[in-house]
């Protein structure tokens, strides 16, 4: 639902009326106040979009007299277009946008966003998620990542995991599912030996190559020495040339050129890879809790943390939580705010995650009757996602670490993939992009 | 080309006198009038001109001298992006691209086109004009939507490409096409060469008509076999249509981008990497809009030059073959 400049206009002549009904409201004794709050998301999915559709129909039906004019992008529209257009002073009063320096860090030190604390504690949010989460939407009045002001809270959670079909598997003589980094290594020979695929994985579009090296780079990390990790991505220092790094990208090579990925895997978007998992295509496949919705499809198909190597224990998962609900300095009264607040409120509430839980989703907020997750695969992330809590062992998505990052990753990781960058040429030109950022901050 | 000039020269001949006419009736055209009243007229046109064209120009030269991410304020850098860009690998390497991409949208469809004209003229009229249409038919079709319906095509998994060189016994040619750094380039580039190749047939069939037919009955009668019919007498007189093929498929070449960017947005690793895709890179993605404008403003000196050069030679060809 794109607007236009008269649907603009219009908006802004409701928001107008509203502003000025007000008074006239209060002085009735009206309780109802006509309102129009603008949202972009990004719940594109046909799921999703069924699933936000329905949020917002219960948000209206519970404030009488306000409206929501939505509006739904992909993933990249949004991130092409949210800034630019927030800064012209159009579009949403109340948006999601991606964490990280690219987006929500470059909108905070803007002013583009606003803060969202006092609403933290009005709401009591921070007792539904934990600063560990919330963390993640931070950004100092210095652009330091993971300090100062909040400036988001996410409805969904999101864990990057090793997806894994149990029959498969037991066709081709393994009987569970590798406890251990050095079992997966082996039952990728084993596969391989049988005939069958052992990962499906496709690299032509989406960053499935990204995940399945962050994911075995983060198993590598005990959640013990975490902290190297939080420094770097939250920009405080720190190096990617590291043993685990080096390991994940030097086994990811193998696999990628002796045969442990699937034929063609260089033309196939991450969508079709899943797909193509999802019909039975072959025996893992890394990717993040997103992908629940088609996953839960084959109830051959189960999901766990991708195993850690022998000596960790608590390994950290890659993840984190979807893009955040914020604010926007669209928002210019307080009675915009506040609306925004509520709406926020009602998005990250035990009652939304009931109901993005019975879609089969991942909800960020703990839910208050498990009873309603009927998909295997959800049960499982859900289990995880408590693990990880307890252990303190989420993980990072390492292009948050840059803006420059995630071309970085994208440039070099076929490269590594085809066989013709060494690891440690790969670990190096992340690093060097990650120097070069540090070195802009001073 | 003398016959050539035999036929232009009597209609630019006869312009005059139809002018002169106009002006010996009892009214002269306010068209006519000379005097700067009538720049009047173009103002409309020149006002949407200078709105869309003109002063985003200036803009980009503006924003080219900043360093901006584009919601802060510009910060001057003078020549600092251009000396960055002169320096920039990347660059090269999507200049570099864009010269092989040359090749896919500009000589293969000339040389397709030409071939293809040369012979559908020999044909019957109706053969003629249903192989016409069906050739021309894919220059019809936006060219992002051909790169979707072609990444489909290429598609390792679903795609008929490889299916049928599965079925026939050629599995090991079933590439992943757009993901390998060796035959992306080539399998992009033969869709813009279909894409061109109609254009450009359509162009010279054109040109051949204008062609005097008693020139290849002289050289029948002399005894040239039908290649040299046309390397000597059909190819030298297509110079004017070359001229606007070349022109046009260049220009497509060095402003290319939906049909990249719908099927490799420049990858894999960059090896379709195109200054178009790289600016598109570097402002939406990265916030670097005065870098990406100064990719933008080269990109259109390129342009120029490159079309400066193609006249000029033709200009000269021209007056060879005279």
């Amino acid at each position: 639902m794109h607007h236009t400049i008269l649907q603009r206009l219009r908006l802004k002549a409701v928001a107008g009326f509203a502003a000025g009904g007000l008074a006239a409201a209060l002085s009735l004794g009206t309780p109802a106040i006509a309102q129009t709050l603008v949202t972009w998301d990004d719940y594109t999915d046909v799921g999703q979009n069924a699933v936000i559709e329905q949020l917002n129909k219960n948000f209206v039906a519970a404030h009488p007299g306000v409206t929501l004019n939505r509006t739904a992008r992909t993933f990249d529209d949004l991130s092409l277009t949210l800034k630019l257009t927030v800064s012209a002073g159009d579009g949403p009063e109340v948006t999601k946008v991606n964490q990280g320096a690219g987006d929500q860090g470059t909108m905070a030190q803007q002013g583009l966003l606003l803060p969202i604390d006092d609403y933290i504690a009005q709401y009591g949010w921070d007792k539904r998620q934990s600063e560990g989460i919330l963390a993640r939407t931070r950004w100092s009045d210095k652009g330091q990542f993971g300090e100062g002001p909040a400036y988001g809270i996410s409805g969904l959670g999101e864990i990057v995991g090793l997806y894994y079909n149990q029959k498969v598997l037991a066709d081709a003589g393994i009987a569970a599912a590798p406890a251990s980094f050095e079992e997966l290594v082996q039952d990728v020979e084993t596969l391989k030996g049988k005939g069958v695929t052992p990962f499906v994985i496709g690299t032509a579009k989406q960053h499935f190559a990204l995940h399945l090296i962050a994911g075995i780079e983060q198993a590598h990390i005990d959640a013990s020495n975490r902290q190297t990790l939080d420094d770097l991505v939250y920009g405080r220092g720190g190096s990617f040339k590291t043993d685990a790094g080096l390991a994940a990208a030097t086994i990811v090579q193998k696999w990628a050129t002796e045969g442990g990925f699937i034929d063609g895997y260089q033309g196939i978007s991450g969508d079709d890879a899943v797909q193509l998992f999802v019909a039975g295509g072959g025996a893992f496949l890394v990717s993040g809790t997103w992908q629940f919705g088609a996953m839960q499809n084959n109830p051959d198909i189960h999901f766990m943390p991708v195993p850690p190597p022998a000596g960790v224990t608590k390994p950290l998962s890659v993840g984190g939580v979807d893009l955040s609900w914020s604010i926007t300095s669209n928002a210019k009264d307080k009675a915009t705010q506040d609306l925004g607040a509520q709406y926020i409120d009602y998005m990250v509430s035990p009652e939304a995650a009931t109901i993005w839980a019975e879609a089969g989703f991942f909800p960020s907020t703990p839910l208050s009757d498990p009873s309603v997750v009927k998909s295997t695969v959800l049960s499982e992330g859900l289990a995880m996602w408590k693990t990880l809590g307890e252990n303190n062992a989420l993980g990072h998505y390492p292009d948050w670490a840059s803006p420059t990052l995630l071309k970085t990753y994208d440039d070099n990781t076929p490269l590594l993939l085809a066989g013709s960058i060494t690891p440690q040429a790969f670990v190096d030109a992340v690093d060097a992009d990650y120097q070069a950022y540090l070195a802009t901050k001073k | 080309m003398t016959t050539a000039d035999s036929q232009t020269r009597p209609r630019t001949a006869t312009a005059p006198k139809r002018a002169r006419a106009g002006r010996q009736g009892n009214r002269v055209s306010v068209l006519d009038r000379p005097g700067p009243s009538n720049l009047l007229y173009i103002l409309p046109g020149f006002l949407i001109y200078g709105a869309f064209v003109f002063l985003p120009i200036l803009a980009a030269i503006g924003i080219s001298l900043t360093d901006w991410n584009g919601i802060s304020s510009p910060v001057f850098v003078g020549l600092d992006n251009f000396a960055k860009l002169f320096a920039d690998d990347l660059f090269y390497k999507a200049l570099g691209n864009n010269a092989q991409f040359i090749l896919y949208y500009c000589v293969f469809p000339l040389l397709i086109g030409i071939v293809l004209a040369a012979i559908l003229s020999s044909v019957g009229t109706r053969q003629r004009l249903a192989l016409r249409t069906l050739f021309f038919l894919p220059y019809i079709m936006p060219t992002a939507v051909l790169g979707i319906i072609f990444q489909w095509l290429y598609n390792p998994a679903f795609g008929p490409f490889n299916q049928i060189l599965k079925a026939v016994g050629l599995g090991k040619l079933a590439l992943p096409w757009l993901g390998d750094f060796h035959f992306v380039l080539p399998a992009v580039g033969a869709v813009a060469t279909w894409y061109f190749f109609g254009f450009c047939m359509v162009i010279f069939l054109t040109g051949i008509q204008r062609i005097d037919p008693s020139l290849h009955d002289a050289a029948k009668v002399d005894g040239a076999r039908p290649w040299q019919s046309f390397a000597s007498i059909t190819a030298p007189l297509l110079l004017p249509e070359i001229r606007v093929v070349l022109l046009l498929t260049v220009i497509a070449s060095i402003k290319s981008f939906d049909l990249i960017f719908t099927m490799t947005r420049g990858g894999p690793s960059n090896a379709t990497l195109v200054p178009n895709i790289y600016m598109y890179q570097l402002g939406f993605q990265l916030n670097r809009f005065g870098y990406a404008a100064a990719v933008a403003l080269i990109g259109a000196i390129l342009v120029f030059a490159v079309n400066f050069v193609i006249h000029q030679t033709m200009q000269r060809l021209d007056k060879v073959s005279q």
